[in-house]
């Protein structure tokens, strides 16, 4: 078996992904949260926000429209994607993301522990918008059974 | 918004319960996440899995709790937020989402809140906990 340490030296591609209105209000929908500074720019805008706003979870959607998908990222990660699990996820927000914004995402692995029975793999993320201000950051814990 | 100085480790968020989760759903969920992993929307894929048909993505879930901590809390005032999934979620149940305050501090001569959040189903069982800190 091949040394899965090597998982830590792993280079991600660096991703953009451009915000919109459609991608925000078709998210929020999806989960059935039908609030109206996500989905309306006056109310928004009244909230003081630039433009409509990123549900608190909108981060994945930047991952997986604008990164990776789900099985290209299991292939990075040398993970059988039928056995792969979600097992953490955690956001700290350090500013708005708004429909306009631009993000550009840099991961890294930061931790590879093997247990008995699965194996866990820490990936961090880190978004910066177009104004190159830090606005978003993002652990993962994915989990691969075995 | 809500007030600092009448904020009290233990208090209740108030709760909530969601639609129950359906296969519509998970499609549409897939498509705006951009997760298509086809365990959440092809059943043979699910059993395969050893799961007995799709279930839901967990990030679905940690949004039902994101929706109820934000329903609380302004959006803008959330500083952190993180969940631990448990147990599967699948179509049919109902997930309730409640959370209570754990601690206030001041930081910075900001009020900053923390508590935590749980998503269970119907019959009680966990699908996922979480834990937020929020300004006042």
């Amino acid at each position: 078996m091949e040394d899965r340490n090597a998982i830590l030296e792993t280079r991600f591609p660096e991703y953009s992904f451009a915000v919109e209105r459609g991608k925000i209000r078709e998210f929020a929908l999806a989960i059935g949260d039908p609030r109206e500074i996500c989905l309306d720019p006056e109310k928004a805008a009244q909230a003081g926000y630039a433009d409509v706003a990123a549900p608190p979870t909108f981060g994945i959607a930047v991952d997986l429209w604008g990164g990776p998908d789900f099985a290209r990222l299991c292939e990075i990660l040398k993970a059988d994607p039928v056995k792969v699990l979600h097992g953490e996820q955690e956001y700290e927000y350090l500013g708005d993301i708004v429909a306009g914004d631009v993000l550009t995402v840099r991961t890294s692995v930061t931790d590879h522990a093997e247990k008995r029975n699965m194996r866990l793999i820490t990936l961090r993320r880190v978004y910066v918008n177009q104004r190159n201000e830090e606005v978003l950051r993002c652990r993962t814990v994915v989990v691969e059974l075995k | 918004m809500i007030d600092f100085e009448k904020i009290n480790v233990g208090d209740q968020l108030p709760a909530l319960t969601k639609d129950p989760v359906n296969e519509i759903q998970l499609v549409r969920y897939a498509g705006a996440s951009g997760d298509f992993n086809p365990l959440h929307y092809v059943d043979a894929v699910g059993k395969a899995a050893g799961q007995g048909g799709v279930i839901a993505h967990g990030m679905l879930v940690m949004g039902f709790m994101g929706q109820a901590v934000t329903g609380w809390v302004p959006n803008r005032n959330l500083k952190r937020f993180g969940v631990r999934f448990v147990n599967v979620t699948r179509p049919g149940d109902v997930i309730t989402v409640t959370g209570k305050v754990t601690g206030k501090k001041v930081v910075d001569g900001r009020g900053v809140i923390s508590g935590e959040v749980t998503a269970a189903d119907q019959n009680g069982q966990v699908k996922a906990v979480g834990v937020f800190e929020a300004y006042a």
